[in-house]
């Protein structure tokens, strides 16, 4: 006999089963439509943002990343119980659709029954197996959320009710299959390729046919309209995660990393810039909070709240939410509140890790941006001053102008402008230009340049900061000034290409700047002087050290440059002991985002904390490759009294020190 | 309300200063040049006057080359009306009495309800522009204010003095105020103020107009002070240390007075 089943047994295949189904199937989608039409009615409160283009990469991008769950699964645990539970559900309702087309449309309509023989059995084992797959890892999840309750979890009605449905789903099909299996299909071959029904089957057996018959009907209305309650339920509960958070893969912001939308100063029709309402962000930052599933991954990795400073990058974005649907008109800054705002150092660790594609930071700067530029408020008096000293000197440090290529005296470097030809233009940005500190970390760096006969040239006082930590805060206006004088220099430089020792810069100028018309090539210093090592033009005669490595945030993960640095660390004889929290997982110095202008007065200072992780490791030298970094570590290791037994130092001061001159 | 601000566009005080060649100024190259802090104190006290009032027009006055139109068009955007820029390239070597003698001239048909200047600036910092302009117009002056207020067309104002002293001081209008560090925090101008300001009037006026004067002293020579004696360290036990310093403090200060 061929394996096969007898769709609809015992519930009927007639109108009196088929017309309540379809009528009730059909209300629920259509209550879900609707529900979502009036949820995009809210979205559309945000400006308008094209998030449809190349629509083909878009649409393979979701299908990809739904179907993997590499997202999620970028946590071990429960991203792993999540996606085996995507996974078995998905199963299930690839059969239940399958078992729909052949009984109400091939079967009636054609005549083709494919649920049967071999394909039927292995059909039967596989969604027996999902089934199972499917409550083991619920219940894991379960435990996880009930019993083991990870700090920061936030659990609502909406979770008890998901997990109440699904669980009730998902066993009452079990109990169906046991009950239609105990009459139909005990101490038949195709029993076995049902392990799991099997066992329910086995279990009912003792009832007597009639009883399995009344219970099985019973049951299979009850499942019926459990799944027509969870189609329902999508919209108005998290459930509502499985179209949005899809969606948003869709919508997705692909990059460049970390770039900022450009505002258009220009524009005489503008009176207000940045965000203080729903209304003047997009609809994207509304849908985020859509598609936001309270993960609480973010606010795991955010450097601000990890040391009790008020921001959660969830609580931010869910916010936006609760204004959006709830009191659109009212004041996003005051509900979220300043502090919040101005915490943010604008890691990214974030958005890195949201398995939902949410974009925080931008919502941040929107907000800053209105601060600043409609408010002239800042998180504090020292950065007010110190954006007044980048007005008038070009840097943040309030050193005058002049003096900005007086850190290269005595070394072979070309200042732009005075006839010489360069191979590359060295942007050495405000702290390597004027911090003590990080004047040796140039000064590294062009020595290296030169041994490997490098010629490089500089804009000296004609440069100027970058204008990234202004931008960060919100200073639109200030950082455009600057952006646009440089540019103009550095095209004038005539040099192919530029070379940045500061990721802040390196991201500015490699991303930001091009909507400004920068065109030129612009490298890491890391990168670029991996390259003159590989290629043996750089000589560099390591011995052996041993150290632990800080992935920068803006050449980490704003740039995801994590080899080459740790390349040049190898190459200088240093053994890299990781910290926990290395590469898209680094912890941030505190830096970013324009704080490096701030002072850090809630909570825990987040260089302190960098610096324990970096002592944890035993090793006796921090290497990194920022001078925002360098700068908070040289602080940190007093904060976290291991100024003695834990150097800061920059890749390129470890390389240099590798010269055969250097080691005078 | 008719206020009038003098502002004066001053080099950062971290440049590189070099003594000019005919060592009566500084070398004006490779400067950075910005608001006079004292008179970013005044740009913003009539800011606020105007918030008060509602009904006040602001001008604000510089002397200098064409270089000054930038700090005043930062004062514009702060909230003043109006620029008034009188061009005077030779403005370094006037001396106060010509400063404040082209501002009285421009100011003494225009009836302002009150004139607001910076107590010094912090290049020349003589102290005497805005006081001899209240004399010049025979107006009330009071110097190196600290607080303000302005209630029933009378000024209620604080001074400060030596040593920590303050003085009250109340006055009608019109009146002359020169404005003190800790008066009030400048604002930073938001850019559709910036945006404003670059709209707003901004008149060009010949120093030949205004420059009724003659100078009645003349910088002789300027140059850096000559080096002292550095720092003193104290060095050993904390307690001895503490005890030296406190001798120290005692003898030669009057931080324990």
């Amino acid at each position: 006999m061929e394996f096969t089943r007898e769709i609809y047994w015992n519930v009927g295949h007639g109108a009196l089963t088929l017309v309540p189904m379809y009528l009730l199937a059909l209300a629920a989608v259509a209550i879900m439509v609707r529900a979502f039409l009036q949820r995009r009615v809210v979205y559309r409160q945000g400006r308008s943002l094209d998030r449809l283009d190349r629509i083909g990469e878009r649409v393979g991008e979701m299908l990809g990343a739904v179907l993997s769950q590499k997202k999620v699964l970028r946590v071990a645990w429960p991203g792993l119980f999540h996606a085996l539970f995507f996974w078995g559900f998905l199963l299930l309702v690839i059969g239940t659709t399958l078992v729909f087309i052949q009984a109400d449309f091939t079967d009636p309509l054609f005549g083709l029954v494919f649920l049967k023989g071999s394909f039927y059995a292995w059909f039967s084992l596989v969604l027996d197996l999902a089934g199972l797959v499917a409550i083991i890892m619920l219940g894991g999840l379960f435990v996880r959320r009930y019993v083991m309750r990870p700090e920061g979890l936030t659990t609502g009605p909406d979770d008890a009710l998901m997990h109440g449905l699904l669980f009730i789903i998902l066993v009452t099909g079990f109990v169906i299959e046991g009950a239609r299996m105990a009459v139909t299909e005990l101490g038949t071959p195709l029993a076995a390729w049902s392990p799991v029904g099997l066992l329910f089957a086995k279990s009912l057996a003792g009832i007597g046919e009639e009883d399995l018959r009344s219970l099985h009907k019973l049951l299979w209305w009850l499942h019926l309209l459990l799944a027509v309650g969870f189609i329902v339920s999508i919209p108005y509960t998290k459930f509502r995660h499985i179209f949005t958070t899809s969606a948003n893969y869709l919508f997705a912001d692909r990059g460049p990393k970390g770039k900022l939308v450009t505002l258009d100063l220009e524009d005489e029709e503008s009176e207000k810039f940045g965000a203080t309402v729903v209304a003047d962000l997009s609809w994207k930052d509304i849908f985020d909070a859509d598609a936001c599933t309270l993960c609480k991954r973010c606010q795991d990795r955010c450097p601000a709240w990890s040391t009790a400073k008020p921001l959660s990058p969830m609580k931010l974005v869910n916010q936006i939410g609760e204004v959006a649907f709830g009191k659109p008109d009212s004041d996003l800054i005051d509900t979220i509140g300043r502090d919040v705002l101005w915490a943010c150092t604008t890691c990214r660790a974030c958005q890195e890790i949201c398995p939902a594609a949410i974009e925080h930071v931008p919502k941040i700067i929107e907000m800053r941006r209105s601060l600043v530029l409609m408010e002239g408020e800042f998180p504090g008096d020292e950065v007010m001053t110190a954006m007044e000293q980048t007005e008038v000197n070009g840097n943040p440090l309030g050193s005058g102008y002049a003096a900005r290529g007086d850190w290269a005296e005595g070394l072979d470097v070309e200042i732009i402008g005075s006839g010489g030809e360069v191979d590359i233009l060295y942007f050495v940005g405000c702290y390597a230009s004027f911090d003590k500190r990080n004047i040796a970390v140039a000064r590294s760096f062009v020595k290296l340049c030169r041994a490997a006969g490098i010629r490089v040239g500089i804009l000296g006082k004609e440069e100027k900061c970058c204008g990234e930590p202004m931008r960060k805060m919100g200073n639109e206006y200030l950082y455009q000034t600057l952006a646009v004088e440089n540019i103009e220099k550095i095209d004038a430089s005539g040099a192919a290409k530029v070379v940045t020792s500061c990721p802040h810069c390196y991201n500015t100028l490699t991303k930001d700047y091009r909507d400004l018309g920068l065109a030129i090539e612009v490298e890491s210093y890391t990168v670029f002087l991996e390259r003159l090592i590989s290629s043996g033009r750089l000589k560099i005669n390591g011995a052996d050290f041993s150290c632990t490595y800080h992935d920068s945030c803006y050449l980490g993960r704003h740039n995801d440059i994590y080899e080459a640095p740790r390349a040049l660390i190898r190459a200088a004889g240093g053994r890299i002991v990781e910290m926990e929290k290395n590469r898209s997982e680094a912890f941030c110095c505190s830096a970013g985002g324009g704080r490096i202008l701030a002072e850090e007065n809630i909570g825990e200072r987040i260089s302190v904390k960098r610096v324990r992780m970096a002592v944890a490791t035993g090793a006796p030298q921090l290497l990194s490759n920022c001078p925002f970094c360098l700068t908070m570590f040289e602080d940190g290791v007093k904060g976290a009294d291991a100024d003695g037994s834990l150097k800061p130092k920059d890749i390129a001061e470890v390389l240099a020190d590798c010269l055969p001159e250097g080691r005078s | 309300m008719k206020i009038l601000v003098c502002i004066k566009q001053v080099p950062d005080m971290e440049s590189k200063f070099k003594v000019a060649a005919d060592s009566r100024w500084y070398d004006t190259a490779d400067l950075a040049w910005r608001m006079n802090e004292y008179d970013e104190f005044a740009v913003e006290q009539a800011v606020l006057v105007k918030e008060q009032v509602g009904d006040a027009d602001i001008t604000v006055l510089s002397i200098g080359p064409d270089k000054v139109k930038e700090t005043i068009k930062k004062a514009l955007a702060m909230g003043c009306d109006r620029g008034v820029h009188i061009a005077d390239d030779e403005v370094s070597s006037r001396e106060p009495f010509q400063i404040a003698g082209m501002i009285a001239e421009y100011a003494r048909d225009k009836n302002f309800d009150l004139i607001l200047t910076g107590m010094q600036s912090q290049d020349r910092g003589s102290g005497q522009v805005g006081i001899l302009v209240a004399e010049l117009l025979d107006l009330p002056g009071v110097s190196t204010v600290v607080a303000f207020s302005l209630a029933d067309g009378r000024l209620e104002l604080r001074r400060e003095l030596e040593g920590g002293v303050k003085a009250r001081v109340a006055t009608g209008l019109p009146a002359v105020v020169t404005c003190q560090l800790g008066l009030n925090n400048p604002r930073y101008p938001t850019l559709p103020n910036i945006m404003k300001a670059k709209k707003k009037e901004l008149i060009t006026v010949g120093v030949a107009d205004v420059l009724k004067v003659e100078a009645r002293q003349q910088t002789a020579k300027l140059y850096f002070p000559e080096k002292k004696g550095g720092g003193l360290i104290l060095e050993g036990e904390p307690a001895e240390v503490a005890d030296r310093l406190i001798t120290i403090l005692k003898e030669k200060t009057a931080v324990l007075a």
